[in-house]
């Protein structure tokens, strides 16, 4: 039965999904605008189910605890403003049943917001807890006792406590209807690996039907493709060279390899990432629906903080309006604040009210990445560096300015953006060889010895990539850069649908036929999956 | 009241040109650092407390609407 269901594993390259997504858009234009978003529901269970179906009874578990809490806190303030609306009140009356009612709000989201969180630690470290508790009985644990790991839950757990919060703070409406909540949830295209949508921009746009627009599902298919160029010709390309490099990362290697697989590991991780969100966009562009955008070329990015706004967009936003923002105005941290001022000046303060919210968020994005300790020294080290080029902002603008840098320079923002990606790279380093005890070893083996040797003598050929593959990858880079200058200037979409027939005809089938031969398909490779799937 | 919002925030961010724009924050010339200093300086300087409900676009993206908030809150 097992075998069964791993066959239909469904994710955006598996060959059934192509059927599944044409199934979809064909019902999906063929019936009534009012039932459209039924036609989505039933695709995202079809897609969910697909993966098996022991984690659901976990899903919706989760989803009728939120959509009840949700509800009961509109509840709770309606009456409170029919109260205010009715009985005669004086001022004091009024903010009291005011409190009143935002304190039970408040217990309703604690205890749901609680709950979720824990069936989101649980099944990230639920393995680890698992087997110590199997050592400590000697093996006496029942074997039915296993780690249930719904698919998406970082993204649809992230998704409904902000849904939460809103309704709580009062900047949405709950939703009624429990179908449509669960759509929001589950809907497919972004379940594998997000965005994380928030409900007031995305459930509109689920409910409400759309009507075909042969513009919009051309530029939603362009895009899809474009994906699937970047995952399947690029990433999966690069990472056959990145796992043969860091799977033993002990035998005999040439120290710069270990550069070299950091490199093309960010370029990896960003094709991969980005591709699926390319897909998942196109997919909606497709059904007239605008999916969140996730990544905005995070490599042209001139600093750290740059760069966090430009890479997984949403988990970022996500952080900053529901952990850094909150903690920012906490009165704690204001008394915090205002003794600072008093002490050491304004600087200090603002110093304070950023500091410590940025060093929860990045403990916090750390361990949202992995609960190991190379990812919480991973969030440390991003951390570290939005933190001092914060706090140290008036010095580094001094010494710009004493070593006469011209800041606005082409070069300068050019040797801003190799920086920034020389900065994710070795952030790179800290997590993909496993262990912080072998990231420490590769670093001292690049400090002893930097062999530049291998770029000429053809090894760069002996780590999966034969010369035809590796050339491959570096066309599909060089691809990757042109285009993505491209679209900081506009829409390369719009240029290319500006050209007459032949041109674009030509564009298109040149990028189909890219993929189909290109694209690492068929044996040999795992194409099934994605990077921030598991997450 | 714009006044004195605007004094504030010009001496803790004179590089900050802030009737530049009336959408500060969708312009992306405050950035979430930006905004955090804005609150602390808005917050200690006129002795408010600013609840999260404001904490939204409408309220920073220009001076008018802090001002505007600044005065809710007073």
């Amino acid at each position: 039965m097992k075998g069964i269901l791993e066959k239909h594993y469904m994710t955006f390259i598996s060959g059934i999904f192509f059927i599944f997504i044409l199934a979809v858009t064909v019902l999906y234009f063929l019936f009534p605008l009012k039932y459209r978003w039924f036609v989505l529901f039933l695709a995202s269970l079809v897609f969910y189910l697909s993966w098996g179906y022991e984690t659901l009874p976990v899903v919706l578990a989760c989803v009728i605890l939120v959509y009840a809490a949700a509800r009961r806190m509109e509840t709770i303030y309606s009456r409170q403003d029919e109260q205010l609306k009715n009985e005669a009140m004086d001022a004091q009356q009024k903010k009291q049943r005011k409190l009143r009612a935002k304190k039970r709000c408040r217990t309703i989201l604690s205890v749901t917001a609680l709950l979720l969180i824990v069936i989101l630690v649980y099944s990230k470290v639920g393995d680890v807890m698992l087997a110590g508790i199997s050592r400590l009985t000697q093996g006496g644990m029942p074997r039915w006792l296993k780690v249930v790991v719904p698919l998406g839950i970082s993204y649809y757990t992230f998704s409904m406590l902000s849904y939460l919060a809103d309704v709580y703070w009062r900047k949405e409406k709950a939703e009624h209807n429990f179908l449509k909540f669960l759509l929001f949830v589950l809907f497919f295209p972004k379940i594998l690996q997000g965005p994380i949508s928030r409900h007031k921009t995305l459930a509109p746009q689920l409910n409400e039907g759309h009507a075909f627009d042969y513009t919009q599902f051309c530029f939603g298919l362009q895009l899809a493709l474009w994906g699937y160029f970047k995952k399947l010709v690029i990433a999966d390309r690069l990472s056959v060279f990145v796992d043969t490099v860091f799977t033993n990362c002990y035998e005999e290697k040439s120290s710069l390899i270990f550069v070299i697989a950091a490199m093309f590991g960010s370029i990896q991780l960003y094709c991969d990432f980005s591709g699926c969100m390319d897909m998942a966009r196109g997919i909606c562009q497709m059904l007239g629906i605008d999916l969140e955008k996730n990544f905005d070329h995070p490599f042209f990015a001139r600093s750290a903080a740059e760069f966090w706004r430009r890479w997984h967009i949403t988990l970022g936003t996500w952080f900053k309006d529901y952990v850094y923002m909150p903690l920012v105005i906490s009165p704690k941290l204001m008394k915090l604040a205002q003794k600072a001022k008093k002490k050491f000046g304004s600087r200090a303060a603002k110093n304070v009210m950023a500091v410590i919210p940025l060093a929860c968020v990045w403990v916090l994005t750390g361990l949202w990445h992995g609960t190991g300790p190379n990812y919480i020294a991973w969030g440390i080290y991003w951390g570290i560096l939005i933190i001092c080029s914060n706090i140290f902002a008036p010095e580094i603008k001094k010494i710009t300015d004493f070593l006469k840098i011209d800041t606005k320079a082409r070069s300068w923002h050019i040797f801003q953006m190799a920086r920034t990606f020389l900065l994710f790279s070795f952030g790179r380093l800290l997590t993909m060889p496993g262990h912080l005890r072998t990231t420490w070893d590769i670093l001292k083996k690049i400090a002893q010895k930097f062999d530049v040797w291998i770029l000429f003598d053809q090894s760069l050929y002996n780590y999966g990539l034969n010369q035809k593959n590796f050339n491959l990858a570096m066309t599909g880079i060089f691809v990757l850069w042109c285009v993505s200058m491209l679209q900081e200037k506009g829409s390369v979409r719009e240029m290319i649908a500006r050209n007459n027939v032949v041109i674009r005809w030509g564009i298109y089938l040149i990028a189909f036929f890219s993929v189909i031969v290109f694209g690492m398909w068929g044996a040999g490779y795992s194409n099934t999956g994605f990077t921030y799937m598991n997450y | 009241m714009k006044e004195k919002v605007l004094e504030v925030l010009q001496s803790e961010y004179p590089e900050i040109d802030f009737l530049a724009s009336e959408e500060l924050v969708d312009d992306g010339i405050l950035d979430s650092l930006t905004l955090t200093g804005i609150i602390a300086a808005l917050s200690m300087e006129f002795d408010i407390t600013i609840p999260y409900e404001e904490i939204i676009e409408e309220n920073f993206n220009s001076v008018d609407g802090m001002a505007a908030m600044v005065e809710r809150l007073s």
